[in-house]
């Protein structure tokens, strides 16, 4: 058996080097890259099941019942939900290229716009639910409808709350100048965790654009 | 990167104490009955519930499907979902998130030395992982009690001791609590307390998301648990539509429970999938990576990726209940083979979430006790990853029998069998350790060799059941019942056994008693075979699953499986005796590096720091060399620590040791 006097016991303090703070620092940073790609890749997945439904169901027409009378949700509101998202996607991806080249109010401006544009999109689909022209349980394009409009919610519910902390944490950090210029734009350790956490969140907000595209097209165009 | 230890720069900080930002975020972490803990957690839960299910029959109690029938689907949901709510905000999971509404950072981490740590939400993923310990040996241990009740029943075929409809109530919550708690049985508590330590880590990429993993795993378990007080579903474990849209009462707990437990699935397997990106330490290559967490690395791939499916399908389920979506009716236009694609899109991959951590802990067991070098061990990783990735391809043969169009049978028929050879792949390099070694029968080795044993069986009989002319004829009979347990239970509880037996000395600190260990694996590993061998005869002569009932000519199988089921039960009981006794009665001190293991784990010192190790290792090898007198040691700690152990190919010699010690960057 292993002679274990050796083996130190457990540090009374913790204590690191700067290579080992910088370390984690990169290592922080990429799970941020990694961690949003991966959290855009389960929502894939999840959104693929709502596809799936639609076209499982709407392939078997089980007693004619995919489509009765061309039922449609309320077209309107369902544009206009797709546009505020997209808008508000577009907003803050846009808002991001513009703290890139170092303007932070811009990207402020830009993402609690954003934010205020998910609020929107988040109201009109709840409205929407109210106001639908057929029975939940009246066919498949109606319970698929009812599949999308929960996962939109709660997609729009995610990517406000992230870009809210985001923006809240800009808040703060705006007070925190340091010699590079403003932290949200500085190589402090909190400043680039601060963009690899807005990338990721941006990456999201495409996504959720991306996905309310497929099925806008899906439930409004054909 | 290379890490040196330069003492005259380091930063050090004073003995962390409880953070001061934020009253509300340092709740959990206060000492005493004020904080946060299990105790609030319950409160909440309790809570929560009753609100939401005033607040369900405010809002459905008129309605025409809801009035007169005793059910309120909408009611119960609420309960359910407000319920789980409040045990998280009861507990403190929420704290941080909301805190982050207004622009806070996370509460600096502080090391919590009390007892209670383990009633309480913790970043620290020892801490978790020994929590997710004692919540699945309570999944197991319940879902053990239920299929006691089964073999009781099964005793005799006419004269009974539950109706038939207590049966397949028992019979299916058997079934999901054994599911649910099988996901998560190895990646929960061996994934999360070790994988930092085998990468060289000093935490997880997101300790809170970890620690969120548990408490919604724990909550998802008191809500399936919950379907026996609502009458149980009759659905068994798969859920299958109809009978799922409707059944009423404890199918909601179903549905719930699976994607509450779904949501800790995908939380761990995201958490520790970036961590083991990220977070490995310099010189920890992908060639250098512990066989453990390359299983891992592929489980968590299936975790994040197949579980949202889950989740969507219960999420369409209980649309199907409150909101009278039609998405598993077929006279509404929907479809009951919708559940079936979506579930099994889920289930089957659930099967190799399930096997491969188990593959990954027999590899990392087999070199300790056979002092030789993992066999082949990019064939290893390779088979981990094609396992992963054919899972997705095979669905479909769950099918075969229900609706599937017959052309397309031949196709999941070849990719089932495809799955067979990267299978194969692991199994090889098993036998490859194995060939020619002085083995030592330790416990941990006893159980990694019945995990061989137990799926060969399961998985040849799997090569049968992928064959379409034989499922379609032993089809929803033992012979399936009795095939994945011999994959589930023999090949992961069995693995599960075994690395609590070889990780437990380094998670607690404690020697586990040696004898009482080798009674319960000889008394588990007869009892099991002898109790799901018998299944296989049972399901060629024609018995089905789920029904209470069977034919007079069966009956001497069935009591033989059933006393021995029983026999089977009571070994658990050894292993918690074992376990008290060991741990709690008499503790007795365990050695740092009682099996002589090169993993980086164990080199690390004991107890385990709350940051792992003292320095960020730098890692030099990866840890199979045994027996290679001029291997180069394993890992640099940063002191002159134990770092790397050659021990000779005889069992019990005396190993080589080596001492590095760090050059003075100075000098």
């Amino acid at each position: 058996m292993t002679d274990t006097t050796s083996i130190p016991t457990a540090p009374v303090v913790y204590s690191d080097t700067p290579e080992e703070r910088e370390f984690e620092l990169r290592a922080a940073v990429g799970s941020y890259w990694t961690g949003g790609r991966l959290f855009i890749a389960m929502f894939t997945f999840l959104i693929a099941s709502e596809a799936f439904a639609y076209f499982y169901l709407r392939s078997s027409n089980n007693g004619q019942l995919w489509r009765p009378h061309n039922q449609t949700a309320p077209t309107g509101t369902g544009w206009a939900i797709y546009f505020v998202v997209l808008a508000s996607a577009l907003i803050a991806i846009f808002g991001q290229t513009r703290l890139r080249k170092g303007n932070v109010l811009d990207w402020e401006v830009a993402g609690w716009t954003a934010v205020f544009g998910g609020l929107v999109a988040i109201g009109l689909q709840i409205w929407q639910l109210t106001q639908l022209p057929f029975f939940p349980g009246s066919s498949g394009y109606a319970s698929c409808f009812i599949g999308w409009a929960v996962m939109n919610i709660m997609m729009l519910v995610g990517g406000v709350y992230w870009l809210e902390t985001v923006l809240a944490r800009s808040l703060r950090l705006r007070s925190q100048g340091t010699e590079d210029g403003p932290d949200q734009l500085a190589m402090t350790p909190s400043g680039q965790i601060f963009r690899a956490n807005l990338s990721a969140c941006t990456y999201f907000w495409g996504f959720i654009a991306a996905g309310s595209t497929l099925f806008w097209v899906l439930f409004y165009l054909i | 990167m290379t890490i040196s230890a330069e003492r005259e720069t380091e930063v050090t900080y004073p003995d962390p104490t409880p953070p001061s930002t934020g009253w509300f975020q340092a709740l959990p972490a206060r000492p005493g009955w004020l904080s946060q803990h299990l105790g609030t957690a319950v409160i909440g839960a309790v809570l929560g519930y009753l609100l939401g299910h005033w607040l369900g029959n405010v809002v459905a109690s008129g309605y025409t499907n809801v009035a007169n029938s005793g059910v309120n689907a909408v009611a119960n949901t609420g309960g359910i979902l407000l319920g789980a709510l409040g045990w998280m905000l009861g507990i403190g999971a929420l704290n941080y998130p909301l805190a982050k509404i207004i622009g806070r950072e996370p509460a600096p981490e502080f090391e919590n030395t009390s007892w209670t740590k383990y009633f309480r939400y913790t970043a620290d993923h020892k801490v978790v992982g020994l929590q997710y310990v004692i919540g699945v040996l309570l999944f197991l241990f319940t879902g053990g009690l239920l299929a006691m009740a089964i073999r009781t029943e099964l005793l005799t075929p006419t004269s009974h001791v539950f109706g038939p409809d207590a049966y397949i109530a028992i019979v299916s919550e058997h079934g999901t609590i054994m599911m649910m708690m099988a996901t998560s049985v190895i990646v929960g508590p061996l994934g999360n307390w070790l994988v930092p330590l085998m990468i060289g880590a000093r935490r997880t990429a997101f300790p809170r998301i970890e620690a969120f993993s548990f408490w919604v795993f724990s909550a998802g378990y008191l809500v399936i648990l919950s379907a026996l007080p609502y009458g149980g579903f009759p659905t068994g474990w798969t859920g299958y539509a109809p009978l799922q849209t409707q059944a009423s009462g404890g199918m909601i707990s179903y549905l719930a429970g699976f994607a509450l437990i779904g949501m800790g699935m995908m939380a761990a397997g995201f958490n520790l999938a970036v961590t083991i990106v990220n977070y490995r330490a310099p010189g920890m290559t992908w060639s250098r990576l512990p066989i453990f967490v390359w299983s891992i690395l592929a489980t968590c791939a299936l975790l994040t990726l197949a579980t949202p499916t889950l989740f969507a399908a219960g999420l369409f389920g209980i649309l199907d209940h409150t909101a009278q979506t039609a998405f598993y009716v077929t006279e509404h236009g929907g479809s009951s083979y919708l559940w079936q694609n979506l579930f099994w899109f889920f289930g089957h991959p659930e099967v190799y979430i399930m096997a491969l951590p188990g593959f990954g802990i027999v590899a990392e067991i087999l070199p300790v006790f056979t002092r030789k070098p993992l066999f082949a061990y990019k064939v290893a990783a390779a088979g981990m990853i094609g396992v992963a990735l054919l899972s997705f391809f095979v669905w479909q043969h769950h099918l075969f029998q229900s609706g599937i169009n017959p052309d397309m049978r031949p196709l999941f028929m070849l990719t089932t069998e495809l799955i067979s050879i990267p299978t194969g792949f692991i199994f090889l390099v098993g036998m490859g350790t194995l060939y020619k070694a002085k083995i030592r029968f330790e416990v941990p080795m006893l159980f990694a060799l019945a995990v061989f044993f137990n799926f060969l069986i399961g998985g040849v009989t799997g090569v049968f059941l992928s064959d379409v002319p034989v499922n379609v004829t032993v089809h929803g009979g033992f012979f399936v019942l009795s095939h994945f347990h011999y994959t589930i239970m023999g090949g992961l509880i069995f693995a599960f056994f075994g690395g609590l037996y070889f990780w437990l000395p380094k998670m607690t600190g404690k020697t586990m008693n040696k004898k009482l260990g080798q009674i319960h694996f000889w008394v588990m590993f007869v009892f099991f075979n002898l109790t799901f061998f018998p299944m296989f005869l049972i399901g060629l002569l024609g018995q089905p699953r789920r029904v209470f009932e069977y034919q007079q000519n069966l009956q001497a199988l069935n009591d033989f499986s059933s006393v021995s089921a029983f026999i089977l039960g009571a070994s658990f009981l050894v292993f918690i005796a074992n376990f008290v006794w060991s741990v709690f009665l008499k503790p007795t001190p365990s050695p740092a590096n009682p099996w002589d293991s090169l993993g980086l784990e164990w080199q690390t010192a004991n107890p385990v720091p709350y940051y792992n190790f003292e320095r960020i290792p730098v890692v030099l090898n990866d840890p199979y060399h045994y027996s290679e007198a001029d291997a180069t040691s394993v890992a640099d700690l940063g002191d002159p620590v134990l770092v790397g152990v050659a021990a000779p190919a005889a069992a019990d010699g005396p190993p080589d040791t080596e001492i590095v010690q760090h050059e003075d960057p100075s000098a």
